[in-house]
């Protein structure tokens, strides 16, 4: 077999042009993907670093003194609560305002919080111990007995309370434990200072462990100064042995580990030894240890971003704490109430077009005028639509505002298509009815208009995806209220306008995610659905 | 004294028709006789289609349409006094290409008489049954009623638009060129139909293939040009032809 030359080039040039292709086709794939799946996975998980006063050890059962029994935080199953540190604690218990759990668990729920009467040895201690300098404020409940506690707890929103480990027992599923983190690192002030422009950034827990390990020797290893590690040990009374446990479970000191007897001693030991690092509760430190430095520790904090929770609570301190339910809820509103205005208009106006205008020079302008309107970017109609509507009318910013500007700005692309795909029906299916003695009403009723539904939904769909992505439109006519919509002048906000804000406004990375994440959803889901009903018509037709 | 005894059914006379400037029909003059199968040959553009389509009104919607001349169709003018909707009911039509409705069998042949008022079920029903039958594809089709029309075989598809025709109860039935789209067996089939239909319409068919309208006509007429050349009983023309241009395109020469 003999290829000619000729031949042998054309496809060669095939070859080349395939590989480009190719080429193009994983390189969009790449791009499209890597665009939805980032979203999608900063929409579903988060992790931040977070820096606290406290280490990322937690303390169910915490042991105050050798006097009385060990103390247990009980919440209500529905605070979404893991841990909390011991400032948080004595913020909530004694602050001269009401708290929410907004700061702490996002939730936009008051805290309820509860004590036991006053009197006994274990009271006292705890209420020492959640009140600091401070005092607990009148808020708080007193619960007569820890059972009564439990109940109270476990039936109000959002309480908190307190009760003896031996009464932690048996409390099941009714209430929940909250863990609390009280142990701080303090350092001898040398070992942050700023030496040839380098100084000690917070440590991580790792670090703090590999300390007590004896595996970091100079605090270069850990971005600090040249100088030694001298790490400290709590005094060895009852309250600290959580801290022995803690920090070396296996019972494994390092020789160069130094040990002390009383707190009294451990502040001085620090005090005095440059270089050096210990573990002691926070309360101890802000009490007896003064003139020492608290070692900021960096917690790595993440987990579910999008949850259920985020989808059925209703938003609140713009956005900050609760979920997105009310802006879901205004998006679907705001897409029924655009397309109710926009179709009839767009259909009825390109049957017309299509069907009964003449073909002459007034249908081109008009065909023109849609496509140029089809084109404008949507800040222009958000302009026209605050101007007009909002000012000229008098309508005000608001619902009404926002569904007449999206609808002027999606009825041309509803008129394009729902025109072409008029078009598209065969000239034939027309003149087959017409000549069953049909009337051209009901030809188009009834023929021409079932068989061009798919293309016209396609259209819908179309308008329907520009609608959910709209942003600058409605940051002009719809304002930013995150309540549900109330009436036809309540201002409020779409997952779009509302992703927007949580960005500009840089309320939270995490949320503006989580709502981008919905928002691809939906439109996926509207896509998805789209698709199988076409699917469905076109088998219904036959094709 | 045979032409006598048949009646006739459409008649036009001195018939001009314009596209805009162009003339595509000429002093057409034509007799279409009741129960008869009209075949209407001619080369490409010649105008016969034109001519089928005036005789229901479908070039109506076509603008820049001009008429001139009279048809009369059970002795009224259809352009004057007829309803067009009256009339396109009693002149039914079957087009070139099967056209049947992206819908269900049964909504198709029921489309008609939906479409002019008829809602009883029972009566529908009834009518699909009847139409369905008189196009020769009820045993074919009754288990696929409510399967959709466009999924069906090309040669059933036309069969199914005559079932259409002839569900709203026509008087004649055009056909315009019916079978160019189908397989020889399909084609076989709808002269055979078209030879039972006979006995109870009147249809004017519209054909390429001059053995078909050998086959299935009564009577001829040829076209050319927009002018009837010669019309005739349709041995006379095959057979006999008085002109030479019939002469030529019946024996091949041109067209």
């Amino acid at each position: 077999m003999i290829i000619s030359a000729h031949t042998k080039k054309t496809k060669r040039q095939e070859q080349i042009a395939k590989g480009f292709i190719w080429f193009f086709v994983i390189f969009t794939i790449i791009i499209l993907a890597w665009i939805v799946l980032y979203v999608l996975f900063r929409g579903f998980y988060f992790r931040n670093e977070v820096n606290y006063d406290v280490n990322d050890m937690k303390e169910q059962q915490i042991i105050l003194n050798e006097d009385v029994e060990p103390v247990v935080f009980i919440v209500h199953p529905g605070v979404r609560l893991d841990d909390l540190t011991m400032q948080e604690l004595r913020t909530i218990y004694t602050k001269a305002r009401k708290e929410k759990w907004g700061p702490y668990t996002q939730q936009d729920l008051r805290v309820e919080t509860f004590v036991l009467p006053p009197g006994t040895a274990f009271t006292d201690t705890v209420n020492g111990f959640i009140e600091g300098p401070e005092e607990i404020n009148k808020f708080a409940t007193t619960a007569a007995d820890p059972q009564s506690m439990i109940g109270k707890v476990s039936s109000t929103r959002g309480a908190i309370g307190y009760i003896p480990a031996s009464a932690a027992e048996d409390i099941g599923k009714k209430v929940k434990i909250a863990s609390i983190r009280r142990i701080s690192a303090v350092v001898h002030p040398s070992v942050k200072e700023i030496v040839n422009n380098v100084q000690m950034q917070e440590l991580t827990p790792e670090q703090l462990e590999d300390i007590f390990r004896g595996e970091i020797e100079n605090w270069r290893e850990v971005g600090g100064i040249d100088l030694p590690v001298r790490p400290i040990l709590p005094p060895k009374s009852l309250p600290y042995s959580v801290i022995h446990e803690k920090i070396l479970p296996d019972g494994f000191i390092p020789e160069e580990v130094r040990q002390t007897d009383t707190l009294e001693e451990f502040c001085e030991a620090i005090k005095t030894t440059p270089g050096a690092v210990g573990l002691c509760f926070y309360n101890n430190i802000i009490e007896t240890g003064e003139g020492l430095h608290i070692e900021e520790i960096r917690r790595v904090e993440s987990g579910m971003n999008l949850t259920i929770h985020y989808l059925i609570e209703a938003p609140a301190r713009s956005g900050a704490w609760g979920g997105i339910s009310t802006i879901i809820i205004n998006t679907f509103f705001l897409i029924l109430f655009t397309l109710l205005f926009s179709t009839p208009i767009g259909v009825l106006g390109a049957i017309y077009l299509v069907e009964y205008a003449r073909q002459g020079r007034l249908v081109k302008i008009l065909r023109l005028g849609t496509e140029t309107l089809a084109g404008i970017p949507s800040i222009v109609f958000g302009l026209f639509g605050s101007i007009f509507f909002v000012n000229m009318l008098g309508l005000g910013i608001g619902f009404i505002s926002a569904t007449l500007t999206v609808t002027m700005m999606i009825l041309p692309t509803i008129i394009r298509t729902t025109e072409e795909a008029l078009k598209a029906v065969p000239i034939s299916f027309r003149e087959g009815s017409l000549a069953l003695g049909a009337t051209k009403l009901q030809t188009i009723a009834r023929v021409v208009i079932p068989a061009a539904s798919p293309g016209i939904l396609t259209g819908i769909i179309l308008a329907v995806g520009r609608t959910v992505g709209e942003t600058a439109v409605l940051i002009y006519t719809l304002g930013s209220n995150y309540e549900l919509v109330r009436g036809p002048s309540s201002s409020a906000r779409v997952l779009s306008l509302h992703l927007y804000n949580m960005f500009a406004e840089a309320i939270s990375f995490d949320r503006t995610f989580a709502t981008g994440a919905i928002l691809i959803f939906i439109v996926l889901l509207v896509n998805y659905s789209t698709t199988k009903m076409i699917g469905r018509m076109n088998r219904m037709a036959g094709k | 004294m045979e032409k006598n005894e048949t009646k006739l059914k459409i008649k036009v006379d001195n018939l001009d028709l314009y596209y805009g400037d162009f003339q595509a029909l000429k002093e057409v003059d034509m007799d279409i006789e009741e129960n008869k199968v009209t075949a209407l040959i001619g080369p490409s553009g010649c105008g016969k289609s034109t001519f089928i389509r005036t005789l229901n009104r479908m070039n109506d919607l076509i603008d820049d349409v001009t008429i001139t001349g009279n048809i009369t169709y059970d002795g009224t003018d259809i352009y004057g006094g007829y309803d067009v909707i009256e009339l396109r009911k009693k002149i039914g039509m079957v087009f070139q290409k099967p056209n049947p409705f992206p819908m269900s069998v049964y909504d198709n042949v029921a489309y008609g008489p939906k479409t002019h008022g008829i809602k009883n079920k029972a009566q529908l029903d009834e009518i699909v049954e009847r139409s369905l039958r008189g196009a020769a594809l009820w045993e074919e089709i009754k288990d696929r009623l409510h399967k959709p029309a466009l999924g069906i075989s090309g040669g059933q598809q036309q069969r199914l638009c005559i079932a259409r025709v002839l569900a709203v109860e026509p008087d004649v039935v055009l056909m315009d060129e019916p079978t160019s789209a189908l397989d020889p067996i399909s084609t076989s089939r709808i002269e055979d139909l078209i030879d039972d239909l006979k006995k109870n319409y009147t249809i004017v068919i519209v054909t390429h293939n001059m053995q078909q309208a050998g086959r299935i006509s009564d009577s001829t007429s040829f076209f050319f040009e927009g002018v009837v050349i010669e019309t005739g009983p349709t041995e006379e023309i095959f057979f006999n032809p008085r002109n030479k241009k019939t002469e030529d395109y019946i024996s091949g020469r041109f067209g």
